[in-house]
């Protein structure tokens, strides 16, 4: 038990530490605001170390807690429930300012009643939110099922910035709780849902930054799901609608396809195999996204879902490496206060170093265990 | 004395042979696209069509409105150039009756609480780019043309009238 607390007393601490991260710019939390993150970047960048790293430890602890069957459902339920409740409360523009954009394109659509992919946030001159919206140049960076399920998140906020982005803590909320229900229904095991449910990464990337990832990941897996359970029309949906969130999750469509085929053939799909391949398709995806812009830690949220669900080790192994090094692909910014400079390098270096010598390493093992 | 006639000859000659230049507008107008004849030119016209409801919301229409209006008249402007008058005059119709709409889009617009300084802004530059366009087409326009199709009867096109009624058009709101 004294895990948890452990687990909770860091989250809760992350918590706290992100409201020294609140933007000078954004006036309903002006009140609160110190400054503290831009004025001391190295304490800044020294506790979010410390608090992601212990963060980490508590999650390997509590893995191994529960393959040592120390752990009962009931405690995990409590553990992904309390979890929630304390990143509830956490400033949503730590690492990410992604929330406010999507707040700011919902506004376009359901405020205005203009074409966000048309008219971008700026055109409207004297909107309060063009203060601390990030990307308010771009027209609507994101699928058409994003942006009209925004307006559910948006609509309950009443107009209200703060009331807004409860609705969209909420709505990713829901989300977490739909994928962890659904990879427990897909694995039938408890396992995957621990190893993704309490990842740092997913956590914080999920509930903290509220990044969309979790909504298109859901719908991924929903189609394979339904795909299973030989409901092709309403798999098929789910894939094209999870494509239409963030077009990432095209990339599945080899495998799916091949799944798909398997299945109209009324052949026996093997579940680990797919979801394996799923994992490598989105993995190179992930890698490929160097090339469009730059590696984003949440777009880890797209193979991280499939490489848990697979029983495939190297997957596992690289996903817990990736996920702990991609968190600290904020500290050079956070620490330097740039994004050029040698912020990019330190950045490529903390995601590939780690996996190359993972890869080395894993080849070692792996010819070590079969010498033996 | 000398020095009087010498500054009245000096101001005589600068407004005898100097003319006057308006600053050219930076507004920038599109490429031609197909043109009437091209197997493309009917998709466009459909793409037309449909995209207008893509175009929603008063900003959208506005777009739609002052997009249509720049396409049609460098198509004219194009058509001109290759003396077909006939589409051109009827290219430059259009231009006009996307350009009407353009004032009633931004009065919908700050009807509804939206800030249309900048697009006032757009709206006063691609005026003036178009009056400048069209000057340019009226000097190297005839003034009327007879156009007698193969099979029905002639129509006179009194092209300066028309780019007359664009300019004024266009002037109204600069």
């Amino acid at each position: 038990m004294r895990i948890f607390w452990f687990f909770f007393a860091f989250l809760f601490l992350l918590t706290l530490l992100s409201y020294a991260f609140i933007d000078p710019n954004f006036f309903p939390l002006s009140r609160i605001y110190s400054g503290f993150a831009f004025e001391n970047r190295g304490w800044a960048s020294l506790f979010y170390i410390v608090v992601m790293s212990f963060l980490y430890l508590g999650y390997l602890a509590i893995v191994r807690m529960y393959l040592k069957k120390r752990v009962n459902k009931a405690q995990i339920i409590g553990l992904f429930s309390i979890s929630s409740v304390i990143l509830l409360f956490s400033y949503p523009a730590m690492l990410s300012y992604d929330i406010f954009n999507y707040l700011t394109t919902a506004k376009v659509l359901f405020h205005y009643f203009e074409n966000p992919y048309l008219i971008m946030p700026i055109e409207f001159v004297s909107d309060p939110n063009l203060l601390f919206t990030h990307a308010a140049n771009k027209y609507a960076l994101y699928g058409p099922s994003w942006i009209a399920m925004t307006g559910l998140p948006y609509l309950l906020g009443f107009k209200n910035i703060i009331l807004s982005i409860i609705g969209f803590k909420i709505f990713n909320i829901l989300f977490f709780f739909a994928t962890l229900s659904l990879i427990y229904k897909v694995s039938k095991n408890l396992y995957p849902v621990i190893l993704f449910g309490l990842n740092p990464l997913v956590l914080i990337e999920t509930l903290l930054s509220l990044h969309n990832d979790i909504v298109l990941t859901f719908f991924a897996v929903l189609s394979f799901y339904f795909l299973l359970n030989n409901k092709k029309i309403h798999s098929v949906f789910s894939l094209i609608f999870s494509v239409f969130i963030k077009y990432a999750t095209l990339a599945l469509a080899p495998v799916y396809l091949y799944s798909f085929i398997k299945k109209m053939k009324k052949k026996e799909l093997d579940q680990d195999q797919i979801f394996s391949l799923s994992s490598y398709s989105m993995l190179a995806v992930f890698f490929l996204s160097t090339f469009r812009e730059e590696i984003y830690p949440w777009y880890a949220i797209w193979f991280l879902t499939f490489a848990f669900l697979s029983k495939n080790k190297f997957l596992h192994g690289i996903s817990f490496v990736l996920s702990f090094f991609l968190l600290l692909r904020y500290v050079p910014y956070m620490y330097l206060g740039t994004h050029f400079g040698p912020t990019p390098f330190i950045k490529i270096a903390i995601t590939f170093i780690p996996v190359f010598f993972y890869v080395i390493s894993f080849r070692y093992i792996k010819e070590k265990i079969q010498l033996n | 004395m000398r020095r009087l006639y010498l500054i009245l000859i000096f101001v005589l000659f600068f407004f005898l042979f100097t003319s006057t230049v308006f600053a050219e507008s930076s507004y920038v107008l599109p490429y031609p696209s197909s043109m009437p004849g091209s197997s493309l030119y009917k998709v466009h016209i459909l793409y037309e069509k449909i995209s207008k409801y893509w175009y929603f919301g008063d900003f959208g229409q506005f777009k739609y409105d002052l997009r249509y209006a720049d396409k049609y008249l460098v198509e004219a402007k194009t058509l001109f150039e290759y003396k077909q008058y006939l589409l051109a005059y009827k290219a430059l119709e259009k231009s006009n009756n996307y350009f009407l709409k353009l004032p009633s889009d931004l009065k919908k617009a700050q009807g509804s609480g939206k800030n249309i300084i900048e697009k006032e802004n757009i709206f006063y530059e691609a005026s003036r780019k178009h009056v400048e366009i069209l000057k340019s087409l009226k000097i190297e326009t005839p003034e009327s043309f007879v156009w007698r199709p193969e099979k029905g009867s002639q129509s006179n096109l009194a092209i300066h009238k028309l780019i007359d009624i664009s300019i004024k058009l266009r002037q109204s709101v600069l």
